[in-house]
Order: structure tokens, then sequence, then C-alpha cells
């Protein structure tokens, strides 16, 4: 009886894999397809991969989202440990209001953020375009990163520092020299988040990119809601599951240390 | 230590904190909590076409909003919501009770495998359920080649799709808490209740669900709080009968340029947004420590 059930979890997880796995896998197959058409197979070609890589829009796209995303993670990545650390060491008035200042963005509906910010530049008279787009994305990677640096320092060893300062050394060389080694990884991961939030980004760059920026994001959306569907997409899909892949190799690596 | 070095000390620290917090207060003081003030200043009718400022404040927009198709809007996005919520927890609870409690020690790997299909970014992951559903997708092709179906199917541009895409879309965020509330699962608990004669499904309301609650609340909110403002999805894969807040919201500021209807519109998203989530979390939650 219990057997059975057991049995029968698990033949329903199976379902559910197959469910988050077809759509997916369907992308990789047909991005492989020498048709114009959606759904008939007519041979293995990499014709998708050469029009995509021959396409200036989207290069200039990729080209944008990196230099946002490279420029939100620099940024969160300070920011959310210098307020990681004073959340974790310290305790002052106000505490309680930052720390729940911090969770607004990410809680609060993505797109009247997006639309607050899109006033905000009206009302200012601030141009839109890559800076304003950027600037929305460190608001809320600032929380996201602070969140999962703070997480890490939780049960970090000061014995260590005491160490360091009773050997002479002062604030700032015993911060750069053996806090932050050692909580690197933390502010990586933290970093890492940043980037993909940022990098993964829609309605927030939709409505602070003005008309001349276009992010990878944007692109797509161009180009998926244009009616007819495009095999391109399904070649760049492939290729975003590849790199991703490569880069949780990396993450893996670095949480294992 | 006299009192001259300790009020050395002390202030030192105070310059430390200041020094290490302004930065992030500042930034999120301009870049985020000045934008919302500014959104309520449109939304009172306190901005006016020629963005000056001025001390009137009207309701006139809050008014419109219920003369508007507004509401019927608002009522819809809530349904989905609350459907996508509904079906995922459902469909999750299952699953992540397989992988933290019967897996053993692939479970972590059953995650990671969880994980995976949400490297492929969300307009991606999208875009392959229209491969699918579309007229000439694979599905009608494949139907239509062994001559089950004359005709091709509309399976898009209704309100079924936009919940698939929801569910497909928003599931591992349901099942991340939900794991990680079951992975605590003390099961001698389940094993005392069994042996004190409770059967499976006894065990199961009384001892299972109650202690996985935090994880069915985490896991609620972060599914029904990016459900509930979507736009995407319902502009992919839905048509009129499936037009959601995001989209009022998006066709308000970006096509029709009305600043100010936007403006309450989203007011009125943010109230009920924390509204729902206040209320959820002192009743379902019960105030516990959410597992995110």
């Amino acid at each position: 009886m219990k057997k059975a059930w057991d049995k029968i979890l698990q033949g329903y997880s199976l379902a559910l894999y197959f469910f988050l796995y077809t759509p997916i896998l369907i992308m990789v197959v047909f991005s492989f397809n020498d048709s114009k058409l959606l759904a008939v197979w007519r041979g293995f070609s990499l014709r998708w991969y050469e029009m995509l890589i021959a396409d200036p829009t989207v290069w200039r796209a990729f080209y944008n989202s990196i230099w946002v995303a490279s420029l939100t993670t620099i940024v969160s990545m300070v920011l959310g440990t210098m307020t990681a650390f004073v959340m974790i060491r310290h305790s002052f008035r106000g505490k309680s209001i930052l720390d729940s200042s911090l969770y607004f963005p990410v809680v609060i509906p993505e797109i009247t953020e997006a639309l607050s910010l899109l006033l905000f530049y009206v009302f200012t008279g601030i141009p839109l375009g890559a800076l304003t787009v950027a600037i929305g994305h460190i608001a809320f990677s600032i929380s996201y990163a602070t969140i999962v640096i703070r997480a890490r320092l939780v049960g970090f060893d000061r014995s260590v520092e005491e160490a360091a300062k009773s050997l002479g050394a002062n604030e700032l060389r015993t911060f750069f020299h053996v806090t932050l080694p050692l909580i690197l990884p933390g502010v990586i991961a933290g970093g890492l988040l940043a980037f993909t939030v940022s990098y993964d980004d829609f309605i927030k760059t939709a409505f602070t990119a003005g008309p001349g920026f276009q992010t990878l994001p944007l692109r797509i959306y161009a180009m998926a809601s244009r009616g007819g569907v495009s095999p391109l997409l399904n070649a760049l899909a492939t290729i975003t599951l590849v790199v991703s892949l490569g880069l949780a190799v990396v993450r893996l690596r670095l949480s294992k240390t | 230590m006299n009192s001259l070095t300790q009020s050395r000390v002390r202030k030192s620290r105070r310059f430390t904190v200041a020094l290490l917090a302004s930065p992030t207060v500042i930034y999120l003081a301009i870049f985020f909590f000045a934008p919302f003030a500014i959104v309520l200043m449109y939304a009172f009718g306190m901005i006016d076409i020629l963005r000056q400022f001025q001390f009137a404040v009207t309701l006139d927009f809050y008014l419109d909003f219920f003369n508007s198709v507004a509401p019927y809007v608002f009522g819809r996005s809530l349904l989905m919501a609350l459907a996508t919520t509904a079906v995922c927890l459902i469909l999750g609870y299952p699953m992540s009770y397989y992988i933290a409690v019967k897996s053993g020690r692939r479970k972590e790997t059953l995650m990671l495998l969880v994980i995976i299909p949400f490297w492929v970014s969300f307009l991606l992951r999208t875009y392959a359920l229209m491969t699918i559903l579309d007229v000439n997708g694979i599905i009608n092709v494949t139907l239509l080649g062994l001559g089950l179906i004359s005709e091709p199917l509309s399976l898009m541009y209704n309100m079924q799709a936009v919940l698939l895409g929801m569910v497909y879309n928003y599931l591992p965020f349901m099942i991340l808490p939900l794991y990680a509330s079951m992975e605590k699962l003390d099961k001698s608990l389940l094993e005392a209740a069994g042996s004190l004669g409770a059967g499976p499904a006894r065990s199961f309301l009384h001892v299972t669900l109650p202690l996985t609650r935090s994880g069915i609340g985490a896991g609620s909110i972060l599914v029904f709080v990016p459900a509930v403002g979507e736009f995407i999805i319902p502009q992919l894969l839905g048509g009129t009968e499936s037009f959601m807040i995001g989209n009022l919201i998006w066709t308000l500021f970006l096509k029709a340029r009305n600043l100010w209807f936007g403006s309450a519109v989203s007011i009125i998203l943010i109230a009920l947004v924390v509204l729902l989530v206040a209320v959820y979390m002192k009743y379902i939650t019960r105030g516990e420590e959410m597992a995110i």
C-alpha cells in the first residue's frame, strides 16, 4: 500500500518534469530545423544560428544588456556589501525601517515600480536611455544583493578579524585582507543574482529605455510579438541555455567552497 | 575606560554606520521612494499637464476608475492570479513532498532539475509555449498530420492559454519554498502519528499540512504577487478577453499617455496587493517566519 503510493508520487513527479522540460527541449530541437515553418521538421541545419550571428540588432541589444547588467552588478555588489555589513554588525535607529525598505522593491508588483520611475524621469526631465535603465535596475538589485550577502554574513567567525586587529592591522586593512576574501563567495552570489535580474528584466527596461535604446529582452519581445513566430528565437534560447548551464557550474563550484 | 573615550568610540561607530548605510538609503530615497511620491501626486491630480505642481487634491481619477472597465480588469486579474496560485500549489505540493521526503540522496539533483528551465529567460519560455499552441504550432500540426482534426484548433489568445503560461512560468516559485519547509519536516512526527493509529490522510491533515504552512504561505505570495501584475504572458498568449491589470497600466502609460488615471490604477493595485499579502500572512501563515 505504502509502496504503491510512493510509486504514484514518483510517476506524478516525472510527469511534472516532462511538463517543465518539453517546451524547452522543443525549442532546442527546432533551433536546428532547416525550415521556416514552426513545427515541420525538414532536416538539420545551422541557418538560424548563422542568421542570428549576422543580425546586427541582436548584437547591439546583447551589448546593451551586458553593459547595463555589468554596471548594475558592480554598484549593487558594493552597496549591498556595505548595507549587509551595517545590518549584521550594528544596531542603530531606523534599522527596522531600512530592513523593510529593502524588501519593498522585491515585493511590490514590478510594473508599478517601472511606471513610477518613468514618471520620475518625465517629471525631472532626465532623458531616457542606457543610464535611466541602469538606474532602475540598480534600485531593485541592491535589495536582492543585500539579502543574499547578509544571509552569508550570518555565520561569520569574527575571531579572525580580532586576530588581524591585534596583530596591528587597521579597520580597512582587516576588511580588505581578511574579511573580504572570506565573504567573497557570498558577495559574488549576490552579484550574480543582481546580474541575472538585470539581464532578464523586461518590464522596467521597457518603461525606462525610451525609443532609441534596446536590450536583449526588448529585442526578443519585438521579435516574438510581431505575430509570426521567428525560429531565430529558438537558436537564441538554445545559446542562453548553454551559457546559463556553464554559469551554473561556476556558481555551484563557488557555493561549495 | 573613561567616559571620554567611550563617547569617542560611540561617535566613531555612529560615523561608520552613517558611512556604510547612507549610499543605499540615499539611492533608495531618490530612485525608489521619490518616484512613488510622484505617482501619488499624479494619482491625486497634484501635477498638471505642464508638469507643474499644484496644491489642489482631486479624487476624480479614482471616480474614473469605477466608471471604467478597470474594476472588471481588476476582478479578472485577481481571479487569474488566484487560479494560478491554486493550480501551482496543487501541482507543486506532491512534487515538493516527493523530492524533499521520498527521493533520498537524489533530492539536490532533483531540485536543480526544477530550477534549470528557469535559466532560459521568461520571454523565451513564454515564446516556447507559443510555438506549441500556435495555429501552426506543434499540437495543431501533429493532430492535423494524424488526421484527428480537419481544422486547426485555436489554442492561443484565450484565458486557458494565459493560465497555462502563468502556471508554467511560476511553478518553481511555489516548489522552492515548499521544498524548503518540507526538508525541515521532522519525519519522526509522522511515524509517531502512524504508531498512534492515524491513517495517512489523518496524519497528512494534522501533521504534515500544519507544519508546512510557512512554505505554503511563502510560495503563494511568490506566485500571487507577480501573477496579479503580469504583463508579458497575457500580452503574448492572451486575447482581449484576458486583458489584465498589467496590460491596462501598460496601455495607459505607454500608449494612451494618461499618466493621471494610470497612476490611480497603480496606487489601487499596490494597496490591494499589500492588503491581501498582509491578510494572508496574518491568517494563513499566522505571522510565522516565511521560508524564503
